[in-house]
């Protein structure tokens, strides 16, 4: 075509004309990758200016909080030489800490998970993923995974914290991390459980819905109203029911897989429910997977 | 041209007995065939003519009722991420988060699209500035105007360089200067990138400016299919505006056996050679007429599917159009 050398072009001196991209495609795996790690900054709020950043951030900052304080508490008690009773005083532990910021962790997923889905849905963005060389399914599982990282990360920092300070606080430093390292699995199990759990649900909430608010009610109402009824039909006195709405409760899955994870008794309410701690994780599993799958289902039907 | 990608005669879009039913009750396309060959095709017809579900087959965001498809030779039931690959969206609604810049939303459909970090962020860089978008990449797209969210829609579909962009009604919501633009950038698109087009519009006006070939559809059913050139040869029209004397020409010129016909103070005719013109000047001049002007016109596209088999005329056209 001639016009492309006509006067109009003399001026544009940075228009070097279209270029041809002959470099390399990567493909599915990494855009995938790609997805995953989108999604993990979105989580935080990275590269999504201030107003992103401040609930994922405050609530990080909240959830690391109560391990930065038993450290702090922990290393004047070791200045004065009081360490032993300090820390049997103190009541956050590898296996209670969860417990304590349970709360906190669900609000994270509630005010995060629809950042991801909901967002999606909510500005026609799927129309643009689904036109690109990728399954439906690998945006969902991309998604997924960069939230489930997310949540670890959330979970374990502050576990980290607690090492850091236990093994450093002790005069013989290798026997202590010797002392810990067998608790760590637990650790991380019951971390994977509550990613899993916690995560999944409020993604498989946020799914459904373009609208932010309505994910985050929704996932709250899923994290709090199994437990009061399960508790409401067990008062009721139809004990059967009752037992197995415990299991759908993403806190009281939380507090039996603990137990189990860490060989405890069932803590406080769940006591009465007389059910085998094994359960609780077999019900994470279950749950975990459930909610993958209606995911994936959603984004495999959904119109765009 | 551009169309040296191609050595070798390549299908570009091939559908056969597309059938798209939603719920049973809405019938979006019906039992459509038509074979689109690489240039720069405009895809029109009315609202809920069926354009938009093409495109979407063809991408393979939808599944077809019955009937097949091909882009590439490649079949979108089966190959879908292999024609994804080699093909741009740009849908018709909006579709780009508000709270994120045109570079970062570019760069990351860029990576989506296989290109590793550095690729899509030059590639990023390149293609904005090819859609005209400057320093304002790096602000947030919530403040961007439709004409700037219209450029950067049509920018992430090019960022993996295609070798097939589906425009979805790319001059929707624009101001006349900003359709302008856009046209001009889908024309470049498809001359100077070399890249093959297919443009889904409502405005048949506007289409035929960029376009080489048009493929025309009603009711989910194809109405025509034609190169935009071999019409506009077909049927020119010539018309003669005069002050007066207009019925007088008319009748001289008919009897000079051209077909003509009337259209406020001018007499339109029939151009099919160079024989009218002489005839114009000749008669005018004997019968002492106040000629105001004589014009080329082209038709109405919309004859163009009167043509066809089935009339057309719920299609909208540029009301500053030739002739009935």
């Amino acid at each position: 075509m001639s016009q492309t050398v006509g006067p109009t072009r003399v001026g544009s001196i940075y228009d070097l004309g279209y270029r041809r991209y002959e470099g390399a495609r990567l493909g599915r795996a990494a855009a995938i990758g790609a997805l995953a790690a989108d999604s993990f900054r979105t989580t935080y709020g990275i590269g999504h200016g201030g107003r992103a950043k401040v609930a994922p951030i405050v609530l990080g900052v909240l959830a690391i909080l109560p391990a930065v304080i038993v450290v702090g508490v922990l290393t004047i008690a070791a200045r004065i030489g009081a360490r032993e009773p300090f820390e049997s005083a103190v009541p956050l532990g590898y296996d209670t800490y969860y417990r304590t910021i349970s709360v906190l962790i669900a609000l994270f997923c509630a005010a995060q998970a629809p950042e991801l889905f909901a967002r999606d849905q909510r500005h026609g963005v799927l129309a643009l993923y689904f036109a690109r060389a990728l399954r439906r399914s690998d945006y969902a599982l991309a998604r997924l995974a960069g939230f489930g990282i997310a949540l670890l990360v959330l979970l374990l920092v502050p576990m980290v914290i607690l090492l850091i300070g236990r093994v450093l606080l002790s005069t013989d430093v290798a026997g202590a991390f010797a002392d810990d390292l067998p608790t760590l699995p637990a650790v991380v199990a019951q971390a994977l459980v509550i990613a899993g759990v916690f995560g999944g649900l409020a993604m498989a909430v946020s799914a459904f819905t373009p609208r932010r608010a309505y994910a985050t009610a929704g996932i709250i109402a899923l994290f709090v109203l199994p437990g009061i009824i399960a508790q409401i039909v067990i008062g009721l006195g139809s004990g059967g029911i009752g037992t197995w709405l415990v299991l759908l409760s993403p806190t009281l899955i939380l507090d039996g897989t603990g137990a189990f994870l860490f060989g405890k008794e069932l803590p406080g309410q769940l006591f009465f429910f007389d059910l085998p701690t094994w359960t609780f994780l077999a019900s994470a599993v279950v749950v975990t997977a459930v909610a993958v799958g209606l995911v994936v289902r959603r984004f495999a039907r959904i119109a765009v | 041209m551009g169309w040296a990608r191609y050595p070798c005669p390549v299908s570009l879009v091939a559908v056969t007995n597309l059938t798209k039913r939603y719920g049973g009750a809405i019938t979006a396309l019906d039992a459509l065939t038509v074979e689109i060959e690489p240039g720069i095709v405009g895809l029109v017809g009315s609202n809920g003519a069926g354009k938009s579900t093409l495109l979407k087959i063809l991408l393979g965001l939808i599944e077809p009722t019955s009937g097949s498809a091909t882009v590439f030779d490649l079949d979108v039931a089966t190959h879908g991420i292999a024609i994804r690959e080699l093909v741009g969206y740009m849908p018709e609604h909006d579709c780009l988060p508000p709270d994120v810049s045109a570079t970062d939303v570019v760069s990351h459909l860029a990576r989506i699209s296989g290109l590793p970090r550095t690729a899509a962020r030059e590639r990023t860089a390149e293609v904005l500035r090819h859609v005209g978008l400057y320093e304002e990449r790096y602000r947030s797209i919530g403040g961007y105007s439709t004409g700037m969210r219209q450029r950067v829609k049509l920018a992430q579909a090019l960022v993996h360089d295609p070798r097939l962009l589906l425009l979805d009604e790319p001059t929707n919501g624009l101001d006349p200067a900003g359709r302008d633009e856009m046209l001009e950038l889908i024309r470049r698109t498809g001359t100077e990138f070399g890249i093959a087009v297919i443009v889904a519009s409502h405005l048949l006006g506007e289409i035929e400016r960029v376009c080489d070939h048009l493929v025309a559809i009603e009711g989910g059913k194809l109405l025509r299919s034609a190169p935009l050139g071999s019409f506009t040869e077909r049927t020119g029209t010539l018309a003669v505006e005069v002050e007066d004397g207009r019925d007088a020409l008319a009748e001289r010129l008919t009897a000079a056996g051209l077909q003509t016909m009337i259209d406020g103070s001018a007499v339109l005719i029939d151009l099919r050679d160079e024989r009218p013109y002489d005839l114009v000047r000749d008669i005018v001049a004997e019968l002492g007429l106040p000629l105001v002007r004589i014009e080329q016109r082209r038709h109405r596209l919309e004859d163009l599917f009167r043509d066809g088999p089935e009339p057309a005329t719920e299609i909208a056209a540029p009301p500053t159009a030739g002739p009935r």
